[in-house]
């Protein structure tokens, strides 16, 4: 099995890679991670060189909801089958199976928790993740249709930081400079979380100004319980390899009649509840 | 004179092909979803043909709750919908009781039933998510093209609940009135919490307020 991946620059997708990996071993297969280090040329080649070398299955973390359906294409049509993980590609056809987080329901969860937090009112920040991810979109979506109910609360700045944390310090440094007087900072990640949170105790405002993050991710989860980060979105990548490695057995096992998504729930974390969940998942 | 004319045309040619090649919108415009998927005309076709008929079927919330405590993998198992792999499901609920009291974000009910006697709370606020659109277990999201054409879906619903059901409930309700009420609930499978269930109200009725006791 092929594991293309869209970036290893973030340790949520070093999980996701190595859950994906680890399940293929564990079924009895050879595999292998290619990093497209959300380059969708690099994937085309990481997708060309899979099937050249004779991979039979890929199990795919898209770097680009459309951009990446002609490589997913390429490889259906020659017969090896693609299991989208975490992020999908916007086509019902090309794919053979997508195993995707709830991102919207998680983020009207975290969006209803931050409207209670600020009490209905105040300025807010948000922070976007890369804009040609479905994902970016379905979480300010989900955040967006509880949060624009609410005309006590003002978004004074959105802009994207491509799920990256030096880059969301450096757009919240910047719009600092013009709006101080932010309450809160809404994150479509858990490491543009941290990195704002950085911002924040730079500039000497992260006891005032309340950050939410998304993802589950280890620093922000030890945030969560230190008090630093309000709240995040816990996503499953165990769950979502696992079961796109099997999905890839049942294919090889004869099996066509996959379900074309296969939506995996995203659950609120925040302070009275972190005694449940650890990083990228439940407590064992 | 000729060649005027000539470099005239040409510049009027590529202006038009330039103004007819180039169109500029909003990114999130772009990325809001499918702009052919009508998604409040989907919400209202759902209401009308899938969930009102599915109400038939709501159980109890008292004999909710009461299977709940006995045996919750059965709960789950018989009533519960969700789309998808993970611990949040959905129930589709229904009941009767007396108004407890009137808040800011949701009204509080004493569940009358044979069975368990819960104090819930119908959202009246807070009517966003997943809840209603998933808990009739009807809807199937690979009908959709992406994602976000499914999730306009939930927007819509809770709209109609935002604009139809909750409206001529809230302004006329008051502590002791009796009500009846069908809804959605989520619910935590791994961490399952009763005490404080949430109702997302697909219907409400206000059957006697003779019993206003302030």
């Amino acid at each position: 099995m092929a594991i293309v991946v869209s970036t290893l620059n973030n340790p949520w997708f070093v999980f996701l890679a190595e859950k994906a990996q680890a399940k293929a071993k564990e079924l009895g297969y050879e595999s292998k991670v290619f990093d497209s280090q959300n380059n969708t040329s690099l994937e085309t080649d990481h997708f060309e060189n899979a099937m050249a070398s004779g991979y039979d299955a890929i199990l795919f973390n898209p770097t680009d909801a459309d951009g990446s359906i002609v490589n997913v294409k390429n490889a259906t049509a020659a017969g090896v089958p693609v299991f989208c993980m975490d992020r999908e590609v916007n086509s019902s056809t090309a794919a053979t199976s997508q195993i995707l987080s709830d991102s919207y329901s998680g983020c009207v969860a975290i969006a209803k928790y931050f409207v209670e937090t600020l009490n209905k009112k105040g300025k807010y920040v948000e922070i976007l993740g890369m804009v040609g991810d479905n994902n970016t979109w379905n979480r300010s979506k989900g955040f967006h249709s509880v949060v624009d109910y609410y005309p006590g609360l003002k978004m004074v700045a959105q802009q994207s930081a491509d799920f990256d944390r030096n880059k969301a310090m450096e757009v919240l440094e910047s719009i600092l400079q013009a709006h101080p007087d932010i309450d809160a900072v809404f994150c479509g990640n858990d490491a543009m979380a941290m990195g704002a949170y950085q911002a924040l105790v730079a500039a000497g405002k992260a006891d005032k100004i309340k950050v939410f993050g998304f993802d589950g991710a280890e620093d922000v989860v030890k945030s969560i319980q230190d008090g630093k980060i309000m709240a995040t979105g816990m996503q499953f990548p165990e769950v979502m390899a696992q079961t796109a490695a099997t999905f890839a057995d049942e294919y090889f096992k004869g099996k066509r009649d996959f379900p074309q998504r296969m939506p995996v729930a995203v659950e609120l974390v925040k302070k009275d509840n972190i005694e449940n969940y650890a990083a990228y998942g439940k407590k064992e | 004179m000729k060649e005027k004319i000539k470099y005239i045309a040409l510049f009027l040619l590529v202006v038009v092909v330039a103004y007819n090649s180039v169109y500029f919108k909003k990114l999130d415009e772009v990325k809001a979803g499918n702009t052919s998927f009508n998604a409040a005309k989907y919400a209202k076709e759902f209401w009308a043909k899938k969930l009102t008929p599915a109400l038939g079927k709501a159980i109890e919330t008292g004999q909710l709750l009461s299977v709940l405590k006995t045996d919750k993998d059965k709960a789950f198992k018989d009533y519960s919908h969700a789309l998808g792999i993970g611990n949040i499901k959905y129930f589709l609920v229904k009941g009767r009781g007396i108004v407890q009291s009137v808040d800011e974000n949701q009204v509080v009910v004493n569940v009358e039933s044979d069975f368990e006697k819960p104090e819930v709370f119908i959202a009246t606020e807070y009517v966003f998510g997943n809840a209603v659109r998933d808990a009739s277990g009807t809807i199937d999201i690979n009908e959709f093209a992406n994602s976000m054409d499914f999730n306009n879906v939930s927007a819509e619903i809770n709209k109609v609940i935002r604009e139809q059901v909750i409206p001529p409930f809230r302004s006329k309700v008051k502590k002791g009135d009796i009500v009846e009420f069908s809804g959605a609930v989520e619910l935590n499978k791994e961490h399952l919490s009763v005490n404080a269930m949430e109702i997302v109200p697909v219907s409400l009725k206000i059957i006697d307020n003779t019993l206003i006791t302030n």
